[in-house]
């Protein structure tokens, strides 16, 4: 381990951080090492095992102090998981993909007793057919849940944002859970540099959580009672919405207090080369990086390309995404999730938040990629831009699917080995 | 068209009558809906089912706001907070009353006719148990004044058939529709069509009101399940004999609203204010010390 200055100029007390080489998974173990969480209810999926490995090892080795419970399903975890953190307790859980399924009904649950836990997921494409690399259909399915979403780009996108999420989730004026999502692989297993900040860090700019009206076996308290009426549950519903909708607020002025302490600010929704660009990628996680890299080399070519990522994911920020994408030529929204029968699920959202911008851009294209964790090439994403430059003749609504003739006689070997017809057959 | 409901408790069979009615209404050549609304099953507590009749197709769903008649099949409930079962009767509609003798129409509800009847004592008469579903049906269907006897008594068959009712008890139950058929009169109905409130309204009315905080769905206030009485559920009383209780314990380990204690005679004691009635107690006192009795109540 060395130690490095914190990249920033503007540092009131330049601290030391610590840098070291971690996976995303380990990362994420660390933010809740330095997040000094009580409880950690866990069951173990790949690719999301190693957070909770990691966190055993250091509980056992007396670094960390913290309960570590495995309960016998992903449906008992987030349970525990709730109910833990309604007696005051900080609560840390993490899955992936059917895992994160199968516990499904208790995401509302959560939500609607405020019980502002976080929950990473390893994203992992959902079976059949089973794989075990990423795609964002296992986090999109929780969209609806009443859980904050922060997706993460890089390993230490994954250190900070669960350190932001906690903030936000447990802020008075929110009140919500929050799921924090990385890439399986691509960023789970994947190793590299992050500054840790420094426990002092983290303590002032996490202050205690206190909880409201906590569980206690001194004084029964009823969380989540039913209310057998349709007035009264919209009454919470609309409640939850609105917590939801200040969450915006309330993650923006806990990401400066962030940046001022580490140098890293975060946005609900960034943008890469916008200034001048008239050909957007609206798109998140780690394959953001890949999408960059296609940026900066069609700049070098002259190219007007952008990028815009989209980092809070609920509430969707959809002001925000407006404001940057506003004037812009054309914009596609990659998504790396399929509804069967409709397309992107992000790119509707995108198209919802511009229905209303005055100077929406004229061309708003659906892209499908990286499903199962199917790499997107660099020749890919440039031809996503050179299709966003000569759009003439592409069906609207019609996504464009990325998949190359490659992978394509790919396929077909495997159907041969499989006895199914194709080359081999 | 003609909008039924019906207001009774769990194990009345509140649901079935509005079906009885509803499949009538159907064999009559009305176009018919029948539903019914609950919360958490449980014996006793208030359910609320509706039947709408109408010669033109029915653009309505759900909740009875305005009926044109009400069917009360326990009249315990008209003092009921939650139930409220006279709430929205038209003027000029029927309010129909399953009690043990009449009693004049409580006040602000004058201009409506109240029939009462005692359908439980028929039931108990003829089938041998508290159940009301086809008088209560047979009741509505009369004072409808559309509904033809064999309809009525062809649709109790096909429903109760339905739930696998024997053959003898299926008999029984025609036949208890039948007698109440006969006996309950059909008055002048004469309310008119609600029309939807035509008025000046400002947006808010419609629209959810900002909270800057978060509302948490939480009850703290303790122990406030004893705010809500369930005396009134009863339709048979447990009684204690003194005579036989040895004081075992046993159906105050049983009762699940926790309303019996020891005296200081170490005899059984109810608690009739929150006594539902449900005969548990009566069925496990290994000493036969618990009887029962009807309930009779007259609303007043
Ligand atoms: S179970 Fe019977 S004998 Fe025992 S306490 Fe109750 S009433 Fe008395
Ligand atoms: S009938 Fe008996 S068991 Fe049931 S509530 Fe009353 S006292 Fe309790």
């Amino acid at each position: 381990m060395r130690d490095v200055k914190a990249i920033t100029s503007n540092l009131a007390a330049v601290e030391m951080m610590k840098v070291e080489m971690l996976t995303g998974n380990v990362a994420a173990a660390w933010a809740a090492r330095l997040a000094d969480v009580d409880y950690i209810p866990a069951y173990p999926i790949t690719p999301q095992t190693e957070i909770i490995e990691t966190l055993a090892k250091w509980i056992g080795e007396g670094v960390m102090k913290a309960k570590l419970v495995q309960l016998e399903s992903e449906h008992s975890m987030l349970t525990a998981a709730g109910t833990a953190s309604l007696t005051g307790a900080r609560v840390f859980t993490a899955t992936s993909s059917q895992g994160l399924l199968y516990g499904f009904e208790m995401l509302y649950n959560i939500a609607g007793w405020r019980a502002p836990l976080v929950l990473v997921n390893v994203s992992r494409g959902v079976a059949a057919p089973v794989t075990l690399e990423p795609d964002h259909n296992d986090v999109l399915a929780a969209r609806d849940s009443g859980f904050l979403q922060f997706h993460a780009e890089t390993c230490q996108d994954v250190l900070d944002l669960i350190l932001l999420a906690y903030r936000v989730s447990e802020d008075r004026r929110v009140r919500l859970p929050s799921i924090v999502n990385m890439d399986g692989f691509y960023l789970s297993f994947t190793r590299e540099p992050v500054h840790l900040p420094s426990q002092e860090m983290v303590e002032e700019f996490l202050p205690p959580y206190i909880p409201t009206l906590p569980f206690r076996a001194s004084r029964p308290v009823v969380k989540g009672a039913s209310v057998l009426g349709g007035h009264i549950y919209t009454y919470f519903k609309h409640n939850i919405h609105e917590s939801m909708r200040r969450a915006i607020e309330v993650f923006e002025e806990a990401s400066r207090h962030y940046g001022e302490l580490t140098g890293r600010v975060y946005r609900p929704v960034e943008g890469f080369y916008l200034e001048d660009a008239e050909y957007v990628l609206v798109m998140s996680n780690s394959f953001t990086t890949m999408g960059k890299r296609a940026v900066l080399r069609l700049r070098d070519r002259g190219v007007p390309a952008g990028l815009v990522k989209i980092v809070m994911y609920r509430p969707f920020p959809s002001d925000q995404l407006a404001e940057l994408l506003k004037n812009r030529k054309a914009v596609a929204v990659l998504d790396q999730n399929i509804s069967p029968g409709m397309g992107g699920i992000i790119y509707q959202e995108v198209a919802g938040a511009l229905y209303h911008q005055r100077n929406r851009p004229e061309v708003l294209m659906s892209v499908i990629g990286g499903l199962g964790g199917k790499y997107i090439s660099l020749e890919e994403f440039e031809y996503i831009f050179d299709v966003l430059q000569h759009p003439e003749g592409r069906k609207p609504n019609t996504p464009l699917f990325l998949f190359r003739k490659d992978e394509l006689e790919s396929v077909k070997r495997a159907l041969g080995l499989a006895g199914l017809g194709g080359e081999m057959g | 068209m003609l909008k039924i409901r019906f207001h009774g408790r769990g194990g009345q069979g509140v649901k079935t009558s509005s079906r009885i009615l509803g499949r009538a209404a159907f064999l009559d050549g009305f176009i018919a809906q029948d539903s019914p609304i609950y919360g958490a099953e449980r014996r006793g507590a208030p359910v609320v089912s509706f039947t709408r009749i109408s010669k033109t197709p029915i653009t309505e769903r759900g909740f009875i706001f305005d009926p044109d008649i009400v069917i009360v099949m326990d009249e315990t409930l008209l003092n009921d907070w939650l139930a409220r079962p006279l709430e929205g009767v038209k003027k000029g509609g029927a309010v129909f009353v399953n009690a043990v003798s009449g009693f004049p129409p409580p006040a602000g509800h004058d201009d409506k006719v109240f029939i009462t009847y005692d359908l439980t004592g028929m039931a108990l008469e003829i089938i041998g148990k508290p159940i009301i579903s086809s008088p209560a049906a047979a009741a509505a269907a009369k004072i409808t004044g559309l509904i033809s006897k064999s309809s009525i008594l062809e649709a109790t068959a096909e429903e109760l058939a339905e739930l696998d009712l024997k053959d003898e008890l299926l008999e029984k139950n025609i036949q208890l529709a039948a007698e109440v058929y006969d006996v309950i009169p059909t008055p002048a109905i004469n309310t008119q069509e609600s029309e939807p409130i035509t008025r000046e309204v400002s947006p808010l009315e419609y629209e959810p009101v900002t909270h800057e905080e978060v509302i948490h769905l939480d009850i703290s206030n303790l122990g406030n399940s004893a705010l809500r009485r369930t005396g009134n559920w009863r339709i048979f009383k447990p009684i204690v004999d003194p005579q036989k209780c040895t004081g075992c314990l046993v159906c105050i380990i049983y009762c699940p609203d926790s309303c019996i204690t020891l005296d200081e005679n170490n005899k059984a004691v109810i608690d009739y204010d929150n006594c539902k009635g449900c005969m548990i107690c009566l069925r496990e006192c290994p000493l036969r010390a618990i009887s029962s009795v009807r309930e009779v109540r007259v609303y007043a």
